[in-house]
């Protein structure tokens, strides 16, 4: 695995120039594939603007007219609007204080030599390679226990205990990299311990925060299966349980053109927020998992 | 200065690991011990009963319905998935550049962003027997008999639970084994073209060796997820896990038994067991890798 | 979305209706501390002199704390009925809260001893009752059930419940809850598409297999059913094996009885929804159908019946065309029975308890005596469109016509009520079940492996001495 992660950060190629002699073969083959990956994607958006009856009868077709106020509906009746903010208040705080926690003890233990220096890097690193299925019943009595069961500070902490353990192993291998001079003159400069950390080192972490803080970001924002057993409180569903809950459980009222909306509504900030930042964020992801 | 050094350290350190230690490592350990134990959730009231659980996972059938579709999505998420991902990127990447093909990776990993649940919504409406986007496209085609009850049917549900799990990973490998392909150096494609290498011999003799390694992480992480299925399956599978079984997931278990049934020791035990497989997974990935290695080297 | 019911738990969407006060989520929250809390305190004083007028001796004066649980049905009709008791009792002070989350919010209370006097225990986290009952936690409302009943001469609270009511309350022998609301089992149809292609709703077995056929003939599926949840399905089978044997079928299922499975009621409605299905009267891909899929088909008149619980007009209220006139059937009956065909399986939910340790246990009892009384539960009928586990709570009323069917369905049953404990008692069980109907109705199993199936999960249980064991 160390050999894994000293690979230089995935480039992503351009587009090269076209060559000649085409050979219509890969091409069908990958346009296939494009047509499978985002013929789902699109139905779901041109569902979200039909009514419910061009839904159950016409699958296939465009809607007679567009129907926005479906989103409308979902925004507020269905909840999603509220599940939107639940999830940037619980992603939004555990992804600051994940990275304010994960860079602290990655570079503590990238960078200072104090007896157990290993013991502490071995132990955050040795809990990514555990199910999470393996603390789920514990973790809810432990949760529930401190009375943090269902609250935006239970999920929040959490969340954060879960995301560490990655970004430390991955910011640490950063840390190590960045040359130690710019830091010894700043000592010199009579900088504390403190200023040299945030003034100094994390601005020249900046590659390496934003690769795994995208990869933090999505990996909290998808999460599912922790909110699902500590958020049981309908009132702070995030945006997943709520939609999870709308399809399962959508209860006493039948809306299929809500559900699609729902859905739309929760890629779609998503799939601009990538297609503005794609290169990045697939480099980042990518250089996360080779680790 | 050292006295301020031991106060950053300390600072740095102790909240990340306290959070660690309360949220992360204790359910852990406690799990070990919980598994050999009867509790329901009433405190003070779990009995040690050894590995009496354990004895019963061997027992429980829906439990071996789970460990079995586990099992068949162990072997098959990650070989097609891979398949499929290798071959894409190799022609995006090969010794022929594709235009586009930046434009391609973009929509290949798409899913990749999007949660599970959004994604097993999205499919359980594909899926659906009258209405859904492939039935009725099929009966557009004219294909009548080719369309399913795809969840309804037992044959077919864990395969359309299988289909979406390589759906959504297939782009995110795309962009690994491209970024791989990438750092070929270029002459060694040239050198084979010269050779008169098709495209098949320079895929096996140049392309397949040098992402070796990333082939293996891609093993690796595919084999954590098909381990899991939990999301996917509590989402659109009819019961879910069904039917009768047919899309049942350890995870699954787990969850229903604790939260549902609130026999804790025993879910707990499942978890323990599902360690296990994790971690026999992690051995053999990395044994298999050295060995490899070695016959490279 | 979910505007009348929000409180159902999820996933398994319909639990709650089934349970009466059982947790859903399988979590005692109590647990943890009940147990421990003091055991001395004796309740405060419970006040005042019996009489007439005041059968429970309540104290004029004591304050009176309720907490309701304020989901779908919202809390107007609680405060509606704490006005009476201060009608009656003008020098007490109410103290009404209207919750979302009774259970985190009341564990405490409980634990420290001061809890309310009344207590809507509803909603998901809501208290487990069996630990409450078992930490002695809740008032046995005997005495308020056999107390002349509030706007009812003659006759007493225990009478003017609908057939079940008590029984779904009580746990371990006594009565510790009372639940409000009434759901009805059965199939429904729509009334028009009926009387426009002169179809009658059968009341035999026999008749609604030659109904399908014809229904069938005329280009429409007999039968759908929510197949991504196969116990909808079971409702109507085990409904019919209930009638086919009567209640001592209904208790040798529920107390796990060696052979129950096997027992010929059950046998023969599974005979007879396996020979609906392999006559292909039911709608095809019903099976991988979610309820909302099925229920909009059947809806679009695609299907012409299907099983759901009383709850389904105001599910489909969006849905549903026109002159739909959705109306509840009662389940056909095998030849033989020894319940009559108008039987209905039914089951309240709803639960309100009293707590042991309240400081005015006799005004809490008092409250729920004026709560559940006839003008009480008429006002809510009339604001929710649901039927009130009081008797005779809809009379005098313009229904629509679902919740009418659901009001003459159990008028018509009169005592014949019946409701099986399995499923929440015993989860695991129900799984096995659900599972095995689901693959009989799409002819994948037998009849005879189906009953063997499942009486090898009863069995099972029987044995299993880490499962609390619960008898009728």
């Amino acid at each position: 695995m160390t050999a894994l992660m000293q690979r230089p950060p995935v480039r992503v190629s351009d587009a090269a120039p076209p060559v000649s002699r085409p050979n219509p073969l890969p091409h069908l083959a990958m346009l296939a594939w494009a047509v499978v990956t985002a013929l789902p994607l699109i139905w779901a958006v041109m569902s979200s603007l039909k009514t419910d009856e061009e839904i159950l009868n016409h699958p296939w077709s465009p809607p007679a007219s567009p129907q926005f106020e479906n989103w409308a509906r979902a925004w507020t009746t269905a909840s999603i609007g509220r599940y939107f903010f639940n999830s940037l208040i619980v992603v939004g705080g555990a992804l600051l204080l994940t990275m304010l926690l994960g860079s602290l003890v990655a570079y503590a233990v990238a960078r200072y030599q104090f007896r157990g220096n290993r013991l502490v890097y071995y132990t955050f690193v040795a809990a990514m390679f555990f199910p999470v299925f393996l603390a789920l019943v514990p973790l809810f009595f432990v949760v529930r226990q401190l009375g943090l069961l269902g609250t935006y500070p239970g999920l929040i902490l959490v969340y954060t205990a879960y995301a560490v353990p990655f970004t430390v192993f991955f910011l640490h291998s950063f840390f190590r990299t960045l040359p130690t001079e710019v830091a010894e003159a700043a000592f010199l400069d009579g900088c504390s311990h403190g200023a040299v950390f945030f003034r100094v080192m994390l601005p020249l972490a900046r590659p390496g925060l934003v690769a795994v803080g995208v990869f933090n970001f999505l990996g909290l924002w998808n999460q599912y299966l922790l909110p699902l057993v500590l958020n049981p409180d309908p009132d702070r569903y995030v945006l997943a349980q709520g939609l999870a809950a709308l399809s399962v459980s959508q209860g006493y009222d039948s809306d299929w053109s809500g559900l699609f909306a729902g859905l739309t509504i929760a890629m779609l900030p998503v799939l601009v927020a990538y297609v503005a930042f794609q290169r990045h964020i697939r480099a980042g992801m990518t250089a996360g998992a080779v680790r | 200065m050292k006295h301020g050094r031991w106060r950053f350290l300390l600072a740095a350190l102790v909240p990340a690991l306290v959070l660690h230690v309360v949220f992360v490592l204790s359910p852990y350990a406690q799990a070990f011990y919980l598994s050999l134990t009867d509790w329901t959730g009433v405190a003070g009231e779990a009995h040690f009963v050894g590995t009496d659980n354990f004895a019963r996972l061997g027992g429980d059938s829906l439990f071996l319905d789970a460990v079995r579709n586990n099992a068949v999505m162990l072997v098959v998420v990650p070989v097609v998935t891979i398949a499929i991902a290798l071959f894409l990127a190799s022609m995006l990447n090969g010794r022929r550049p594709v235009r586009g093909a930046s434009a391609y990776q973009i929509v290949y990993f798409f899913p990749q962003m999007l949660s599970l649940v959004i994604i097993g919504v999205l499919w359980a409406f594909v899926y659906s027997p009258n209405n859904g986007l492939l039935n009725s496209g099929l009966r557009a085609a004219g294909l009548s008999s080719l369309t399913q009850s795809w969840l309804g049917e037992p044959s077919w549900a864990l395969i359309a639970v299988m289909a979406v799990v390589i759906w959504s990973s297939v782009g995110f490998y795309v962009v690994l084994f491209s970024a791989a392909i990438d750092g070929i150096p270029r002459e060694l494609f040239e050198a084979a073209t010269l050779d008169g290498a098709g495209r098949w011999a320079t895929f096996r003799g140049v392309t397949l060796p040098l992402v070796r390694e990333s082939v293996q992480v891609a093993f690796v992480y595919l084999g954590i997820v098909a381990l899991d299925g939990f999301v996917l399956v509590q989402v659109m599978t009819v019961g879910p896990g069904g039917p009768d079984g047919a899309t049942e997931v350890v995870g699954l278990s787990l969850y229903r038994t604790a939260f549902t049934y609130g026999k804790f020791g025993y879910a707990t035990a499942m978890g323990v067991a599902l360690f296990f497989a994790t971690l026999t997974l992690a051995v053999f990935a990395l044994r298999w890798g050295r060995r490899n290695q070695v016959e490279m080297a | 979305m979910n505007p009348e019911n929000p409180h159902r738990p999820y996933p398994t969407r319909r639990s709650l209706l089934k349970t009466a006060g059982a947790a859903a989520a399988g979590v005692p929250l109590l647990a943890a501390c009940v147990t421990n809390s003091g055991d001395g305190d004796e309740p405060a004083d419970t006040g005042g002199a019996k009489s007439t007028e005041n059968p429970l001796g309540v104290r004029a004066d004591a304050p009176l704390e309720v907490v309701v649980f304020k989901g779908g049905y919202g809390d107007e009709y609680a405060i509606k009925a704490e006005a009476k008791y201060t009608e009656k009792y003008p020098q007490a002070k109410i103290d009404h809260k209207g919750l979302q989350k009774v259970g985190e919010a009341m564990q405490p209370r409980f634990v420290a001893g001061n809890p309310p006097d009344v207590v809507d225990n509803t909603g998901a986290g809501r208290l487990d009752m069996a630990t409450l009952v078992s930490a002695k936690q809740v008032t046995d409302l005997a005495e308020l059930l056999d107390a002349p009943a509030f706007d009812q001469p003659g006759k007493k609270v225990r009478d003017t419940l609908l057939p079940g009511v008590v029984d779904d309350g009580t746990f371990g022998g006594s009565p510790v809850a009372l639940n409000f609301t009434y759901t009805v089992w059965g199939v429904w149809y729509s009334k028009s598409l009926f009387a426009e292609r002169g179809w009658i709703y059968p009341t035999t077995w026999a008749d609604m297999l030659a109904l399908c056929e014809t229904i069938k003939k005329a280009g429409i599926a007999p039968w759908t059913y929510q197949g991504k949840y196969p116990e909808y399905i079971n409702d109507p089978l085990l409904t019919m094996a209930a009638k086919a044997g009567g209640l001592d079928l209904v208790k040798a299922v529920d107390n796990l009885q060696p052979d129950a499975w096997k027992q010929p009621g059950l046998t023969q409605a599974a005979e007879a929804f396996a020979e609906l299905a392999g006559k292909g009267y039911l709608m095809s891909g019903s099976e991988a159908l979610s309820h909302t899929e099925a229920q909009a088909a059947w809806c679009q008149k695609k299907a012409a019946f299907i099983p759901c619980g009383s709850w389904l007009e105001s599910e489909q209220k969006d849905v549903t065309p026109a002159g739909f006139d959705m109306v509840l059937g009662t389940v056909p009956a095998l030849p033989a029975a020894k319940m009559p065909v108008t039987a209905v399986q039914a089951a309240s939910s709803e639960s309100y308890l009293v707590p042991a340790k309240a400081k005015n246990v006799a005004g809490g009892q008092e409250y729920l005596r004026i709560l559940f009384s006839l003008a009480s539960a008429k006002d809510f009928a009339q604001a929710n469109s649901t039927l009130p586990a009081v008797a005779g709570a809809t009379e005098g009323l313009t229904l629509s016509s679902g919740l009418g069917s659901v009001r003459d369905a159990v008028t018509a049953a009169g005592p014949d009520a019946f409701n099986y404990r399995f499923r929440t008692w015993y989860a695991p069980l129900a799984k096995a079940i659900d599972d095995a109907t689901g693959e009989l109705v799409n002819r994948r199993i037998s009849v005879a492996d189906w009953s063997t199936r499942i009486q090898k999960a009863s069995d099972a249980l029987a044995k299993d001495s880490t499962v609390v064991k619960y008898t009728r």
